[in-house]
Formats: C-alpha cells, sequence, structure tokens
C-alpha cells in the first residue's frame, strides 16, 4: 500500500469528505468567478429582465431568516414576561437580563440527539416539522411590514392566508400519526379537529371586513386605513375584532386553546416522541405563528403600518450626502471626536472619582447612542419604510405580548366545550357580524348614493 | 371472559404484534390474573387503551393509570398502586418508640405534622403520657399551619393540572413562607420531625414569631387577592362545575373523609366529632358545600384555610406558659396494649394504630392514610368524563402518592 | 361566575398585570443566600473544643440510634490504637481487602493494616466453626479466641467480623467492654505498664513548661490539671 493509501486510511469519515470536497469547492468557485467574469453582463441582464422572480426569491430568503430572530425574541418574550408575572425573576444569566436564552436554547435543541424512536414511520415523522415549520413561514410571504417592504403582492393576500395557515394542521396532524405514540395520536387529532373548526369563524369574521374594503390585498387594505387611527378598522368591526383574535388564538394553537400539546394532559401532544431539532421546528412554527396572527391582528385591523396619527410636522429631509462634498469627510473625521469629547467633559467634571480613561469611555458610548439615535430619527422622518417598519413591530410585539399574557394568566379549556364555544358561539357571532355590516352598508349606501 | 388456562403469551395478539414491530407496549398482565383484569383488559369495538404514568407531568407522584379510551371519553380505568412503596409500618415497627416517629413523616411530605401527630398520640394514649398545655397549643399553632400550606399547595396545582401556569407559582410563595417558619420553629423545611411522645422538640422562638407575624398581618388578602384569579374565571369554573360529582351516600361508602366529604354535605371533622388535643377550647366552623363535585372541593379548601387561620389566630392569643414536655424515662416500654389515635389533616382523616408487646419497639403499627382511601374513588368518578378531566379529578381529591404507597 | 361572560377573565387578566408590576420574589441563591434560622436541624458539622481537637469520641452511639443508617464513621478508638469504623462493609478498609483483592487479583495496601503482624487464622475458623458463626455468641467466640492465642489480635477480629457478618466495631466495643478480655499479650501488657512508670507524668510537663514561661499554674482558661 502506498504512503497515500495509509494516510488516507487514517482519515476518519469526516475528514475524507473534507479532504473530497475542498478540490472541488476550489473548482467549483474558479469556474465560478471565471462564468462571472466573462459573462456578468448577460447574467446582470437576465437578472433584471426577471427582476419580479429575482424579487420573489430575495424575499422569501429574508422571510425564512427574519424567523429566527423572531422566534427568538418571542420566546425570550415567553419565558420573561410570564416569570414576572409569577413574580419571579426568570432568564437572567445568559446575555443582558437573560435576553440570550432563547438562542443558548435553540443551539441547545441543535446539538441534541435527533432521535428516531422504533415503530414510527420515519419518513412522514421526518417530514412532519417540516411541513409545520413551512406553513407557517408561507404565511408571512403576504404581510406587508411597512410601505413596499413584503414578500409577494397578492389580490387574494387574504385568502393566500387562511389556505396555507391551514396547512400546517397537516403537519401536526401528519406528526401525531406517524409518532405510533398514543398520547400523539390524541394530540394530533385533537389539532385536526380544533383548527378546522376555528378555520370557520376566522374566515367569516373578516368576511365583514372584506365587504367594508372590497378588496382582499392586504396592502389596500392597510392603505385605506390611512390617517388617524380613529381610521383602523377596528372602530368598524368591533365584533369582528373579538371573533378573529379568539379563533386565531386557537389557530396558533395557543393558551387557553393549547390542547394540541397540553402537558398535564397528554404530555407533548404531537411532539411527545420529538427530540432535537425537529421538535424545535414545531416550536419554532408555533412562535412564527403567533407572531403572524399578531401580524395580520394588526394588518387588518389596527392599520397595519400606519402609525396612529399623521405625522404634524411634515418635513422634507431628502439629504444627498454626496453633495456635501469633501466635508462629508471632515464630518465623519471630526464630529465624532467632538462629540465624544463633549459628552465625556460632564461626567469627568460631575464626580472626582472617575477617572479620564473612564470618562471618555463614558463620553464614546453616549456619542454612539447618540449618532444612533440621530440617524434613527432621520430615517423614521425621512423614509416611509422605516417609520412603517417601527409603527409595524410595535403593534405586533403589543399582540405578541397579549398572547403571553393570556397564557400567564389562563387555564386551559375542554375539547368539548372548545368545540361547543366555536360552533355555538364564534359561528352565530361572526355570521351576526357579517350581516350586520353587510346591511349597514346597504343602508349607508341606500342613504347616501355618490 | 373466563380466566382460562389455554391463553398463552404467544397467542396474544397484541404481543405478537409487537414483537413484529419490536415495540414493547405496556401490556397489561397476560393471562389475566382476575376476573376483573380479564374483564378490564378487554378492548372492545373502538377503545384503546393509555398509560398514564408513573411518568406523567401530572400524576402527582409516581401513580400509573391504565385508562380504557373510547375516543377521548374514559370508558374504565385501573390505578396501579406501588411505585413508592417504603414499607414505612415495617420500618416503624423495627425501631423504638422515638424513633418510629421520624419515619412516618415522609409519608405525605407535604403535610409532614399531621402524619407525626396520629401516631404520637396513639403512642401518648398506650402510654398515658399527659402532655402539657402549652406544648398542645403548639401542636396546634404548628398544624394548623402546615395544614394551610399543604392546601395552598393543592390550589395550585390544581390550576397547573387545568393549565394555569400562574397560580402554582402564587401558591408556592405563600407555601415557601409558611414552610420557612416552620423551620425557624421546628428545624427542618419540610420533614419536620417536631412532635414528640409527651409534647414537641423545642419551644417557640423568636424567628418564628416574627415571621408568623410579619405573614398573619398580609395572609388574608394574599390569599384572596390570588384567589382571585381563578375564583371568577369562566373556563375554570366551566371546567370545574359538575366534574367529579360524588353524592353523599357513595362518599360515605367510599369511606371518604375530609374535605373531599364535606365537599358533599356532611360536616363531619375529627377535631369536632371526636376531639383531641385542645380543639374543645378553640372556636372555628366546620364550612361544607353540598355540591360534591371538583369545584366545591376546590373552594371548600379555600374556606378551610380561613378557618385555618381564626385557629392560628386563638392559638396566639390562648397560649399558655408552661413546659413543652411531658416527664417521661429515656426509655419507653409501655405496657402491652393497643391504641387508635386518629386526626384531621388536611387530606382527611390519619390515624394509627399501634400494639405493644412491653418492649420499647412497637409489636404492630398500622397507618391509616387518607389518600390511599380517596384514591379509590376515582374509579367511580373518572368513567364518562374526558381525557383531559382524569388529571382535574384526580388533582381535586389531592392525593399525595407518598401516603398512597406508604 | 359573574353576571357579564368573560368579567372573570378581565379581571384575571387584570391581575396578573399588576402583579407584572410588582417586586419579585425570587432569591438569586448563589449570589445572595438567606440566612439559616438558628433552630435549623439539617446542618452537618462536626464540634471542636477548645484546644482544636475533634469532641467526637468515636463512640458510634450516633451511627447506632441514626433509625436510617445514614451515618458512616470511622476514627482511631479512645486510647489511639485501632482504626474503627461504622458503616456499609464495603466503606472501609477491613471489609474492602478482600473484596477489592477479588475484584483487581492485585494486592491492595491498606496502611491500618501494617502495624499488626501476621497472625495464623487457621485456628479460628474451628472457634467460628463451633459456635456456628454466630454473632448472638460473641462473648463465648472471644474468650475462645483469647483461650487459643492469648490474646486478641486484631487480624483474628477482623477475621470475626467477616465471618459472622457483625460490625468490626460491634466486636471491639464487645471485646474492650470485658476487662478479662485483652489486646496485647500479657507480657507486652506488663512492659508497657513498666515503661509507662518510668515516664515522667503530664502534670510534670505542663508544670515545667509554666515555669519556663514564668506564668501562674492557676491561671483561667488554663485546662486543668489533674
Amino acid at each position: 500500500m502506498t504512503v497515500v493509501g495509509k494516510t488516507w486510511n487514517r482519515l476518519t469519515l469526516p475528514g475524507k469528505i473534507v479532504f473530497t470536497a475542498i478540490p472541488v469547492v476550489l473548482v467549483l468557485t474558479a469556474g465560478l468567478v471565471a462564468t462571472i467574469v466573462l459573462l456578468g453582463g448577460p447574467i446582470l441582464d437576465t437578472l433584471a429582465a426577471n427582476l419580479p422572480i429575482v424579487r420573489f426569491v430575495v424575499a422569501v430568503t429574508i422571510v425564512l431568516l427574519m424567523t429566527i430572530p423572531t422566534a427568538f425574541l418571542i420566546i425570550y418574550m415567553e419565558m420573561k414576561i410570564i416569570a414576572l408575572m409569577n413574580l419571579r425573576i426568570g432568564p437572567d444569566r445568559v446575555g443582558p437580563y437573560g435576553s440570550l436564552l432563547s438562542v443558548v436554547h435553540g443551539l441547545k435543541v441543535l446539538m441534541k440527539e435527533d432521535f428516531t424512536p422504533t415503530g414510527v414511520d420515519s419518513t412522514v415523522f421526518t417530514w412532519a416539522p417540516v411541513v409545520t415549520y413551512l406553513a407557517s413561514v408561507m404565511t408571512l410571504l403576504v404581510i406587508p411590514f411597512a410601505p413596499g417592504l413584503f414578500g409577494q403582492e397578492l389580490n387574494l393576500g387574504l385568502l393566500y392566508f387562511f389556505a396555507i395557515g391551514g396547512l400546517s394542521v397537516v403537519g401536526l396532524l401528519m406528526a401525531g400519526w406517524s409518532s405510533y405514540n398514543k398520547y400523539s395520536l390524541l394530540g394530533g387529532l385533537r389539532a385536526a379537529a380544533q383548527v378546522v373548526s376555528y378555520e370557520i369563524p376566522l374566515t367569516l369574521s373578516v368576511v365583514g371586513l372584506i365587504l367594508l374594503a372590497g378588496t382582499m390585498n392586504l396592502n389596500t387594505i392597510v392603505t385605506q386605513q390611512a390617517g388617524w387611527f380613529t381610521d383602523w378598522y377596528v372602530f368598524r368591526q368591533p365584533l369582528g375584532v373579538l371573533i378573529f383574535f379568539i379563533a386565531a388564538t386557537a389557530e396558533a394553537g395557543r393558551t387557553p386553546f393549547d390542547l394540541t400539546e397540553a402537558d398535564s394532559e397528554i404530555v407533548a401532544g404531537f411532539a411527545t416522541e420529538y427530540s432535537g431539532m425537529r421538535y424545535g421546528f414545531f416550536f419554532f412554527a408555533e412562535y412564527v405563528n403567533v407572531f403572524v396572527i399578531s401580524a395580520l391582528t394588526v394588518t387588518l385591523f389596527f392599520g397595519g403600518w400606519n402609525a396612529p396619527f399623521p405625522w404634524p410636522w411634515p418635513v422634507d429631509l431628502s439629504v444627498d450626502p454626496g453633495s456635501l462634498g469633501i466635508a462629508l469627510l471632515l464630518l465623519a473625521a471630526v464630529v465624532p471626536l467632538i462629540l465624544t469629547l463633549a459628552f465625556a467633559a460632564p461626567i469627568w467634571i460631575a464626580s472626582n472619582r472617575i477617572k479620564g480613561w473612564q470618562a471618555l469611555l463614558g463620553g464614546f458610548v453616549l456619542t454612539n447612542i447618540f449618532i444612533v439615535a440621530v440617524i434613527g430619527a432621520w430615517a423614521y422622518i425621512g423614509l416611509d419604510w422605516v417609520a412603517g417598519l417601527v409603527w409595524f413591530m410595535l403593534k405586533t410585539y403589543v399582540f405578541v405580548f397579549i398572547f403571553v399574557w393570556m397564557r400567564g394568566t389562563l387555564p386551559r379549556v375542554r375539547i368539548d366545550q372548545l368545540m361547543d364555544f366555536a360552533w355555538k358561539w364564534l359561528l352565530p357571532a361572526s355570521l351576526l357580524n357579517l350581516f350586520i355590516t353587510a346591511a349597514a352598508i346597504v343602508i349607508f349606501k341606500t342613504l347616501r348614493p355618490s | 371472559m373466563p380466566v382460562s388456562e389455554s391463553h398463552q403469551s404467544t397467542d396474544d395478539p397484541r404481543v405478537t404484534l409487537d414483537r413484529a414491530l419490536g415495540v414493547f407496549e405496556p401490556v397489561p398482565p397476560y393471562p389475566p390474573r382476575t376476573e376483573r383484569e380479564a374483564e378490564f383488559y378487554t378492548l372492545g369495538d373502538g377503545q384503546m387503551f393509555i398509560n398514564m404514568g408513573p411518568q406523567h407531568p401530572s400524576t402527582h407522584g409516581v401513580l400509573r393509570v391504565v385508562l380504557k379510551l373510547d375516543g377521548e371519553k374514559v370508558v374504565d380505568l385501573d390505578p396501579v398502586l406501588g411505585y413508592l412503596h417504603r414499607g414505612v409500618e415495617k420500618l416503624c415497627e423495627n425501631a423504638d418508640y422515638h424513633q418510629a416517629i421520624c419515619y412516618t413523616d415522609p409519608l405525605e411530605y407535604v403535610s409532614s405534622l399531621f402524619n407525626e401527630w396520629a401516631p404520637v398520640l396513639a403512642f401518648e394514649k398506650l402510654m398515658d403520657v399527659q402532655v402539657p398545655r402549652r406544648a398542645e397549643y403548639i401542636r396546634v399553632l404548628s398544624s394548623e399551619l402546615n395544614r394551610i400550606a399543604s392546601h395552598a399547595l393543592f390550589l395550585g396545582w390544581m390550576a397547573l393540572d387545568l393549565g394555569g401556569l400562574t397560580p402554582v407559582l402564587w401558591s408556592f410563595i405563600e407555601r415557601d413562607e409558611i414552610v420557612d417558619m416552620l423551620a425557624a420553629l421546628t428545624g427542618q423545611r419540610m420533614l419536620f420531625n417536631y412532635f414528640r411522645i409527651g409534647g414537641v422538640n423545642g419551644d417557640l422562638n423568636h424567628d418564628f414569631m416574627s415571621r408568623l407575624g410579619e405573614w398573619m398581618s398580609k395572609a388574608t388578602e394574599q390569599i384572596d387577592s390570588g384567589n382571585a384569579l381563578l375564583n371568577e374565571n369562566e373556563i375554570f369554573v366551566r371546567r370545574m362545575r359538575g366534574l367529579g360529582t360524588i353524592d353523599t351516600a357513595t362518599a360515605l361508602r367510599m369511606v371518604m373523609t375530609g374535605p373531599n366529604l364535606r365537599a358533599t354535605g356532611v360536616p363531619f371533622d375529627i377535631r369536632r366529632a371526636h376531639p383531641y388535643s385542645v380543639f374543645p377550647e378553640l372556636e372555628f366552623d366546620i364550612p361544607t358545600r353540598t355540591e360534591g363535585d371538583c369545584l366545591a372541593r376546590y373552594l371548600l379548601r379555600m374556606d378551610e384555610i380561613r378557618q385555618s387561620l381564626r385557629i392560628i389566630d386563638q392559638c396566639l392569643h390562648n397560649m399558655p406558659d408552661g413546659p413543652i414536655m411531658a416527664k417521661l424515662p429515656r426509655l419507653l416500654r409501655p405496657r402491652p396494649g393497643r391504641a387508635y389515635a386518629a386526626v384531621e389533616g388536611p387530606r382527611g382523616q390519619y390515624s394509627t394504630y399501634a400494639i405493644s408487646d412491653g418492649t420499647d419497639q412497637p409489636f404492630r403499627m398500622r397507618i391509616h392514610d387518607p389518600s390511599f382511601i380517596h384514591l379509590q374513588s376515582v374509579g367511580l368518578m373518572m368513567p364518562g368524563h374526558l381525557l383531559a378531566d382524569t388529571m382535574a379529578i384526580m388533582a381535586s381529591l389531592d392525593p399525595i402518592m407518598g401516603g398512597v404507597d406508604k | 361566575m359573574s353576571v357579564v361572560p368573560g368579567l372573570g377573565i378581565v379581571k384575571g387578566m387584570a391581575l396578573t398585570l399588576h402583579r407584572f408590576f410588582q417586586p419579585k420574589v425570587t432569591i438569586k441563591y448563589p449570589e445572595v443566600r438567606l440566612d439559616v434560622t438558628p433552630k435549623f436541624r439539617g446542618r452537618l458539622q462536626l464540634l471542636y473544643d477548645e484546644w482544636g481537637t475533634l469532641k467526637c469520641e468515636t463512640c458510634f452511639q450516633c451511627a447506632q440510634a441514626c433509625p436510617i443508617e445514614c451515618i458512616d464513621m470511622g476514627g482511631m478508638d479512645t486510647r489511639g490504637r485501632f482504626h474503627v469504623h461504622w458503616g456499609a462493609p464495603e466503606t472501609y478498609g477491613e471489609r474492602r481487602e478482600e473484596s477489592a483483592l477479588r475484584r483487581s487479583g492485585r494486592p491492595v495496601p491498606d496502611p491500618a493494616f501494617v502495624p499488626f503482624g501476621a497472625v495464623d487464622l487457621t485456628r479460628m475458623d474451628a472457634i467460628l466453626e463451633s459456635f456456628d458463626h454466630d454473632p448472638a455468641q460473641m462473648l463465648p467466640i472471644l474468650e475462645a479466641t483469647q483461650a487459643a492465642y492469648g490474646y486478641l489480635p486484631v487480624a483474628a477480629l477482623k477475621h470475626i467480623s467477616q465471618k459472622t457478618g457483625a460490625w468490626y466495631a460491634m466486636i471491639y466495643g464487645t471485646a474492650s467492654f470485658y476487662s478479662h478480655l485483652r489486646f496485647e499479650p500479657a507480657e507486652a501488657i506488663h512492659q508497657a505498664a513498666a515503661v509507662d512508670a518510668q515516664r515522667p507524668s503530664e502534670v510534670s510537663y505542663l508544670t515545667a513548661l509554666d515555669a519556663a514561661l514564668g506564668r501562674d499554674a492557676g491561671q483561667p482558661g488554663m485546662p486543668a490539671r489533674a
């Protein structure tokens, strides 16, 4: 055996893979570079010609990536807010105020063993979390985050939302059915029954709104609510909001309707047999669902990205940095220095126990905060989408807070009460809402034919 | 289905299926050992078994319940006990009279003082010991505190089993304050080992009294405000009302005692019915409710907390001076005889029956525990209810598996 | 339940929101430690006397009284000669040696065995056989052993302990209780007594020390002199 052969045999499997992959990657990279250099122009032209496709791919990637920090943030909120309501402190070890704990949790589930128990239908078992996760991520595509900031503008956006949102139950049912565990089965079937039942009042509760808006395009619905906060649809559809919110809670499987994973009854429901990242995907899906539901509530009823009041001092801050010329360089070089000294001086004067370097450090930090604040304010006033995003996220997280707050307060309902509530109360109420809305529109149009 | 010898385990279709899949479900004993087992473990059309416990988030310890379900509806159930059996009675018989008391502590680990009180009372009867009045008052005071701690824990677990995350932590705050207080008095947090034959281990001290005073000033308000979360909550009340109903006759037939019996309308309380200690001198009511369902049991315990606060208040006002231990020989050798004593605990009647053969160890010591008795009635309560309610019914009876399995 | 449906839920939500802003009760344990109440009995500690030596005399009364047999203890006996132990057999040298040999196949040195010479234990087996290895007949066994060897060798006591299953400490306690049983050959005891008689007593050491330091022998705080 040759030296090369011996060395090759000593390598572990990952080592063999790496040593094989390195030349392949090198060749591919070289080829890619060569292609771009040689065919750069035509590629750019093709991309420019198919801009909607490029835009869609980029939007999907961003939406997919966005779910991770969103889920982490909501998990952290859930841990911290429920802890504070329980008179506990909650996470406080990892990161400032424990804010990185959910990241650590994410890493933990990544590193755990991805275990497939004996007897499960392994194909279905593996795909179930993917289906659940994708169903919740895909709904994010039509949510308008800010003016011009949305994945895809669909004329039937709302319908798309409900259609895809209903798919998540397929994943849960797959998980419950394939797990070869009776608790999982019960959880999956509960999920199916619950989501299918609540889909109807959920959809019917927004029909009144669709009548008012005359469209299912979410962007249009948001633009219709511009102006003062009294223009929001919540004031024209109060019953609709209530039904929508309750049904959406059930749809997302949140307390008090979290029967699918009721830990005191059926251990962890459909997720009982899952471990590692597959379990993590279910929980990502759940928290993304919370975000999506909150976002949709905001979009439909609470003005979306519109501020609750029109900006009272319309100013034009369209500064072109290029017009400053050499002054921009001076600005960038001198202003931070001056600001640092200006902020450090009062700190240094205020207490003689603070050393010079500490004061400078404090000044530097304050300068950074100040500059970020200035740029933020400029962006808020100058850029529509920044202002829209700020308001949208603010409102959405208020609703996320309400979801968490409900989880901290309420006990769980029973499955028969859940069904009773959906069919005997929510469905008639949503039909009533639809009837009143339609009648009001007819009366209004008869009285004031435009 | 008759119990026949011809059943071999290889004929069992379930076992064959399990072998084929390589999976071993918790299958029942096969062939069945009794008629009842044969009946229970025969599945009807569309029925299935589900095995709750011994590792389940909410079986209050290591209880295993095999449920026969039709969909989510419970058809029949078979509780399996004994996972926490420690042979406490036998251990007590191998220890002398002082040592036996400390074995009874961890029986029901949330209400240890009552577990101590019953054997102490029985041994005192056996030896004709006159307990000093101050010791009796201290016993009443500390045990009523323990009752509140136990009930507070119950209220929290009840909510947790119905899916409420918050009440359990609020009631743990309550309980921790009491338990720390009792630690200041007795020297231990949970397994107090405080009562002695002829008195108590230590006198009231400053640490305990200051903590007690601080707690008493805010106790009522704290308990009320915490309970406001659930008492009026529609979801909670709707789930609890009419759940696990048991009528007076059945409750008496199942020998239920304590709050579970009083929730069916029988004002039976050993502190009044067969008074012991200084309870005849104290003024308190026996709260009763007539519904006999989970909500009644839940609310009744809340009323009992208020009565316990009343008793504590009176104890503090009437606390006499004097010794806390009777004069006793170091080695206790009671005359041959037998004695029975019962106390009213937070779960019902705790009693001890002790036989002495004249040596320094009890010849026989029988411990009667309310949790075990109450657990028998789940077979009457659960069928017909949903799977989600099994845990609520179980929680409303408040069994502690340490006491059930002894 | 309240008249207006949903009012109870709203009240509950208001209560949790109120608690959200209330001070928290968590104690951040490793940084903040609550005071343990003075009455606390769960503390495990051995007390020292004013000379800085352990007050524990290794009398095993605590271990014997412990109802759940959770106390293991070991130490020198009151005369400072032998290692004595109480507790689970696997824990200590005299029980460990045989099983460790069996397990590892090589000798395990135990310093506690070194001072005691080898003793021919074949005679012990006959003695134990005649008493049916009954630990209840410990005194006759010990008397027979002394008759065979002239004294009670430590190795013999350990052999009895191994064979009968009685605790070494219990056998040692039985042997030390009776004045007619001895742990050394009679001549060694006489020799030791003779040496002891020639040794200056402790009192004379202390008196000399006081004289050297120039202080009064009856000073308070000093140990009482025999």
